[in-house]
């Protein structure tokens, strides 16, 4: 029952008598749901005619982590200045602007707050069609920016704060196969590069020091039930703090590049194990790797191979379509667009969201 | 300077027409103010959630007087402070479209407009507000959790000039009334000025202010008001015809504070 799917069975008056240019359309997308500040002008849902990101991660960084408080308040620092630049990038002009996109959820409640009313008031203003979109089918999407989607296909999306496995029926049709029961991938590697002192966010450094790793600590893998296709990482996680614990009671210093290789190759095993597997039993003719975490070298090397050896496609966007952004949004919306599945300007932002009812 | 020229009336200028807003408390006013004078206005309290129905209420608070945003010669926005959230979602709003419509934005103390509209809400139901003297004080109040308040101080006197006394700050309202009863009691000059605090007066603010009461002569009314958006657009007129505006990118609401998390690595940061 999200908003998205009651206001996608009865769209706005004004919006319904509206035909689609011949000549292609612009919608304008907007993301907020975390730290980045992100605004996209994507012409036909696949040409992105700019895509700026403003990350707040220099000031997130002395915290620790994302303060949602501060992030909420450097959104709104930013917002009217990034769409700005994204029409000022892209050549266009307001006017020539066909629809307006924004991340509803899941996310940060004050972060996506502001993009959403700053997303219903363009919408407003210029009297154009809303599209509340997903933030992971979002990720998702951003391969179709990079190719064509040969359904049905499996998304393997991992994130700072989603580790997820999705079955694509058809175009815009999710079904959730597996998700993580507890850390998502992108937060285990952080707490583990923290546990390795590297700075906040240090997924990064972990899969540079495991490339560079001439040596393993062999580590755990958590595969739970044979059936299942859920993750968990807090016992991986912990199972390296506790090495490093082991270490310093011996008075030893820890191997901190075989311990972040361990820990890598477990994640990845699992992750590209479970991917595959899932990939097998529902006949997919490709594979989509998305989310801020589909940049690991190390991941994308291994489900490279393991595509390659059952001769499946693989799709993996350029890292800027990785990481939040808001040229994905666009490229999820519009599947929306194509359809005249408009939100209402009583879009409400969602911290919780389900993907499947998103499912166009 | 009288009330009348405060709030924009002035036979040598065209018509200004503002669109006005504020959701810094649980109410989410809107108003169309037109040389000072409320045309339309709109409060509701049906969602927390300001972000819901903000841009479908303005929507309709336009369509309903027929106007158009290329009608409106600014957007007035109640800047805070107030709840975080929901001062960032009126002031988003402000921001985009003020940006989009490429009109004027015009902030204005949300606190100010709380007490500017309380001062009319009293003056239109036949108030003596200065009661037996010739000066009164206007305290807005909203409740900011924890025993404080955000909160201001204003000097009205029968002459309807208005000015303000304190700037928007948070105080603790047990510490804050019996401040303003003593400083009252002693005002010198044409005698004690009435002190009236409005707004969000809940228990815990009513129990301040009784306490403070025993301990002044000066007689502390209270008056419980909500946000008046049509404050927001008088305000922010007689700033418009002063010729100010605000730089539409850089404007962001007054929060009076830090965050939490910035106030605590201050303090380290401080040795504290």
């Amino acid at each position: 029952m999200s908003e998205t799917t009651n206001t996608a069975a009865s769209p706005s008056d004004h919006i319904e008598n509206q035909e689609l240019p011949d000549s292609g359309y612009l919608l304008l997308a907007i993301e907020t749901s975390c730290d980045e500040t992100s605004v996209a002008v994507v012409r036909n849902g696949r040409e992105v005619l700019s895509n700026i990101i403003s990350s707040q991660i220099d000031t997130h960084r002395q915290f620790g982590g994302v303060v949602p408080e501060i992030a909420s308040r450097k959104h709104v620092e930013s917002m009217t200045l990034i769409i700005e630049e994204a029409l000022r990038e892209a050549q266009v002009e307001l006017p020539d602007i066909d629809g307006i996109a924004v991340t509803q959820g899941p996310g940060l409640i004050g972060a996506l707050l502001v993009g959403v009313v700053a997303a219903k008031s363009l919408a407003m203003a210029l009297d154009v069609p809303l599209i509340g979109t997903h933030h992971i089918a979002g990720h998702i999407y951003a391969n179709h920016l990079v190719g064509d989607i040969l359904y049905p296909a499996i998304a393997l999306v991992v994130s700072g704060g989603h580790t997820e496995i999705v079955l694509l029926e058809s175009e815009g049709k999710f079904r959730m196969i597996g998700r993580t029961r507890d850390d998502a991938v992108g937060e285990a590697y952080d707490k583990v590069a923290r546990a390795l002192r590297f700075p906040y966010p240090g997924g990064p450094y972990v899969d540079r020091l495991a490339q560079e790793a001439t040596e393993e600590v062999v580590l755990p893998r958590s595969w739970l039930e044979p059936d299942s296709y859920d993750f968990s990482f807090s016992g991986l996680k912990s199972a390296v703090l506790a090495e490093i614990n082991r270490s310093r009671m011996k008075g030893e210093t820890p191997e901190f590049s075989a311990l972040a290789r361990g820990f890598q190759q477990s994640v990845i095993d699992v992750v590209t194990g479970k991917a595959i597997k899932a990939a097998k039993e529902f006949g997919a003719r490709q594979m989509l790797l998305c989310g801020g975490v589909a940049a690991n070298k190390g991941l994308r090397t291994k489900l490279t191979e393991l595509c390659a050896e059952v001769g499946l496609p693989l799709l993996i966007p350029p890292n800027k379509l990785c990481t939040d952004n808001a040229a994905m949004i666009a490229a999820a919306a519009d599947m929306k667009w194509r359809r005249k599945q408009f939100s209402s300007l009583d879009l409400k932002a969602e911290a919780v969201m389900s993907l499947e009812e998103w499912s166009v | 300077m009288s009330t009348q020229d405060r709030t924009g009336n002035s036979e040598s200028n065209p018509n200004v027409t503002i669109l006005a807003f504020d959701t810094s408390t649980a109410a989410f006013a809107a108003a169309i103010v037109r040389d000072g004078v409320r045309l339309d206005a709109t409060i509701s309290f049906t969602e927390r959630n300001h972000s819901v129905k903000l841009l479908s209420e303005i929507k309709e608070l336009l369509g309903r007087n027929g106007l158009q945003g290329k009608d409106l010669d600014a957007i007035a926005v109640g800047q805070g402070p107030g709840s975080y959230t929901g001062v960032r979602i009126a002031v988003t709003a402000a921001k985009t479209l003020a940006w989009t419509w490429g009109k004027p934005l015009i902030g204005v103390s949300s606190l100010e407009a709380l007490a500017l509209g309380a001062w009319s809400e009293l003056r239109e139901n036949g108030t003596d507000v200065a009661e037996l003297g010739e000066r009164a004080w206007i305290v807005p109040l909203m409740d900011a959790r924890r025993g404080q308040v955000y909160t201001s101080r204003y000097l009205v006197d029968r002459t309807g000039s208005w000015e303000r006394a304190d700037g928007d700050g948070i105080r603790l309202i047990e510490d804050w009334s019996k401040q303003l009863g003593h400083q009252a009691a002693s005002a010198d000059g044409k005698g004690s000025p009435s002190v009236w605090f409005v707004g969000e007066i809940g228990a815990t603010q009513q129990t301040a202010i009784e306490q403070a009461q025993l301990e002044t002569d000066v007689r502390l009314r209270t008056l419980a008001c909500e946000m008046s958006a049509v404050a927001v657009g008088q305000l922010a007129g007689i700033r418009y015809r002063q010729g100010e505006r605000d730089d539409v990118h850089g404007f962001v609401p007054n929060y009076t504070q830090l965050a939490e998390a910035e106030a605590k690595l201050l303090a380290v940061s401080r040795g504290e």
